[in-house]
């Protein structure tokens, strides 16, 4: 019995040591010295695809010594897995998608975010934004991010024609909200919808909801973790919420139904509203190309926080501190942002961030207006996903879907998320 | 030359072992070892001791979603193994023009998981779906749902579409089994004065008692390892009420990236199933011995 059990020790170790060998398993990850440029980012679209795949042709005629590998990932892939798993990677990319705030600090804080304070103020991109845009693009002093786009993260989009029937006009006020709900429900329209089932699409807008009522700085602190959520304040915010769930102003399947599905009540014009953010501008051209649509920002709420924020982010690309390839990077970066490309992406409804695209005749006039009124936001309020700590976000997320879907009370509901985050 | 007897027969194993070491043991290895740490899956590893299991203790959320996949289980043995055995049953009694019956059965079991979860999540939904739409029309308004965002129909909704696929399989694995039995037994039953019912309760049931007993397991280590359906029909809403075991560390690895605390989640997991497997099969074992006594 023990030569037996030595050799299957000796057996079990064996193989132990042949795992260990066949994985050669790396958590440092790295960049690849080969003379490929790689980029990652969340697909953008068929539109935009089409436009970056036409760049890195560019890139590719003006360098023929490189090869530019462009990695298009399922968006909610990209955002949680999907990133890390690629920087972490034998071919790490060389240029990555990322949302401004709490994720960018954190790739710099892991060493994934190379210094672009060089690039941007005398190298190849110089010249090409307004350098007040770099300022939430800094950590520790350093420019870590090349902006792209600025997304309005929230609005309340409306049916014109709808509106127009039923003789409503767009909601300014809180109180107006409410009674354009009930009026859409006597005649049997859907008020406002949304796919929740994510919970990030209502969780973003009544997230704003909630900053728009106890400040920007008591949420903001909150969701950083340096103060409780279960205050009065965020229970009063909650009880908003919990008056959008009495007036039925959201469809009764809001937690049961994605995002898509939730436009789709939009688009196909049975819900007058839909709280989503800009990127319904390209969706609606492409999917209902008849509907006539516009939006109004959150209505004024009661509360301390400045009524006229909005909820959005900037959105840009990170040079890998670890590749080796970072000047031919951020070569790449001038060129998507060159006059000629801007345009491109503009016919591809989506408007960067450079000075030229300011210049831009063919843009959609709701898309310019989304874009003006985030530059003169008087404040912007990021979403909790991009902003700050994904499991806060979450746990915040989780409660407004509870209110909203008539599960807990507003003073559970907020107790709820502080239990849930320890 | 003499053979190496001592070592040959071990050289045919190692192509094997090495597939298996590297495919389970290594991480089944490293995920316990993970479970150990405060780990995002690329930063810096801490060593934070039994701290993970501390806190999957004290995890209401972790401990709901055994709740709700017993429950899964529970009624999945109902709607797979129980339906399967009865639609086994029926076609094993007339099995002229059976083919096309256990072909249109067995269909479900052919499509892609993620395909059904999508296909079921349109037949549910409130707004569009099929179900509410049918409801309407039978003049039964008062039984629509949100099926799917509804904290008491969720769960029994996403075990539905989990038997509608299933069934068929189990029917499979009881018609071979049925198939098996001596057609003298069912004979002499017969000549005995036994009908159908009788023929199925009294004779083919028990004399395929050990397929049952695999089906079972199957069922039950099966409802532990479910994830699609749950993943795409609900993601675990509405308000945790699908929450499972897996769709729940998946979502503590792959969103949050707590690598360590998934890794004890799935630690418990592994060790519940196992242990369950273990009692199942012992009891199973048992009985006949009681039989005999």
């Amino acid at each position: 019995m023990p030569v037996t059990r030595k050799k299957t020790l000796a057996a079990v170790a064996a193989l132990s040591a042949t795992a260990l060998i066949l994985t050669g398993c790396s958590a440092d990850g790295g960049s690849s010295d080969d003379n490929v440029l790689r980029i990652a980012m969340g697909s953008p679209g068929e539109a935009q695809i089409r436009v970056w795949d036409d760049v890195a042709a560019q890139y590719e005629a003006a360098n023929p010594d490189v090869t530019v590998e462009m990695n298009y990932q399922d968006d909610d892939l990209y955002q949680t897995i999907g990133l890390p798993n690629l920087l972490n990677g034998r071919n790490a990319p060389d240029i990555y998608f990322e949302w401004a705030g709490a994720r960018l600090e954190q790739r710099a804080a892991d060493g994934f975010a190379a210094d672009l304070t060089e690039a941007v103020t005398s190298g190849p991109i110089a010249g090409l934004f307004d350098d007040e845009v770099f300022t939430s693009l800094t950590v520790d002093g350093a420019v870590v991010m090349v902006p792209h786009s600025a997304d309005v993260t929230n609005v309340l989009w409306y049916n014109e024609d709808i509106f127009a029937d039923a003789g409503l006009t767009p909601p300014t006020t809180w109180a107006e909200l409410l009674d354009t709900c009930d009026a859409l429900n006597a005649e049997g329209i859907i008020p406002i919808a949304s796919g929740n089932k994510d919970l990030w699409a209502a969780g973003n807008w009544l997230a704003h909801l909630t900053s728009r009522v106890v400040g920007e700085e008591a949420y903001s602190s909150a969701l950083a973790g340096d103060t409780d959520f279960n205050t009065p304040e965020w229970i009063e915010a909650f009880g908003y919420v919990e008056e959008l769930a009495d007036h039925n102003c959201v469809n009764e399947s809001v937690n049961a139904v994605d995002d898509n599905e939730g436009a789709q009540l939009f688009f196909q014009g049975k819900a007058a509203m839909h709280a989503i953010g800009s990127w319904l501008v390209s969706w609606a051209i492409d999917e209902a190309p008849d509907l006539n649509f516009d939006y109004v920002n959150l209505p004024a709420m009661p509360g301390e926080g400045n009524q006229e924020s909005v909820i959005g982010v900037v959105t840009g690309y990170v040079v890998n501190a670890k590749s080796t390839k970072q000047d031919e990077a951020a070569e790449f970066l001038a060129l998507l942002n060159s006059d000629e490309n801007v345009q491109q992406f503009i016919g591809a409804e989506l408007t960067p961030m450079t000075l030229s695209a300011a210049s831009g005749e063919d843009i959609d006039s709701r898309t310019a207006s989304l874009t003006s009124l985030l530059e003169t936001a008087p404040a912007i309020v990021l979403p909790p996903d991009n902003g700050y700590d994904l499991e806060t976000a979450n746990a915040l997320y989780a409660a407004l879907a509870e209110v909203l879907g008539g599960q807990s009370s507003p003073a559970d509901a907020v107790a709820g998320i502080d239990q849930k985050l320890g | 030359m003499k053979p190496n007897r001592t070592v040959t027969p071990y050289l045919f194993l190692v192509p094997a072992m090495a597939v298996f070491g590297f495919a389970v043991l290594f991480p089944v290895i490293m995920t316990f070892a993970y479970s150990f740490t405060e780990w995002n899956g690329y930063g810096a590893m801490v060593f934070v001791g039994i701290d993970n299991y501390v806190k999957a203790a004290q995890d209401v959320l972790f401990r709901d979603s055994f709740v709700h996949v017993l429950i899964y289980i529970a009624i999945t043995i109902v709607l797979e193994v129980v339906v399967g055995l009865v639609l086994a049953g029926l076609v094993s009694v007339r099995r002229r023009g059976s083919l096309w019956f256990r072909v249109a059965i067995f269909t479900p079991v052919m499509l892609p998981m993620v395909v059904v979860a999508v296909l079921w999540a349109f037949v549910y939904n409130n707004d569009f779906g099929l179900l509410n739409a049918a409801l309407q029309t039978l003049g039964l308004e008062d039984l629509q749902r949100v099926w799917l965002g509804d904290t008491s129909t969720a769960l029994i909704a996403v075990s539905v579409v989990s038997g509608w696929v299933y069934a068929g399989f189990y029917m499979t694995i009881f018609y071979a089994a049925f198939n098996q039995v001596p057609t003298e037994v069912i004979e002499a039953a017969r000549l005995d004065g036994a009908g159908e019912w009788q023929l199925f309760r009294r004779i083919k049931v028990p004399m395929i008692r050990n397929a049952i007993t695999v089906a079972l397991l199957l069922c039950i280590t099966g409802g532990f390892q479910g994830f699609d359906l749950f993943y795409v029909m609900t993601n675990g809403g509405p308000y945790g009420a699908t929450e499972i075991p897996t769709t729940y560390l998946v979502k503590s690895v792959f969103t949050f990236q707590n690598v360590g605390y998934g890794s004890a989640m799935a630690v418990v997991l592994t060790v519940v199933v196992v242990g369950l497997g273990l009692i199942f099969t012992r009891v199973n074992r048992e009985k006949p011995e009681e039989v005999r006594s």
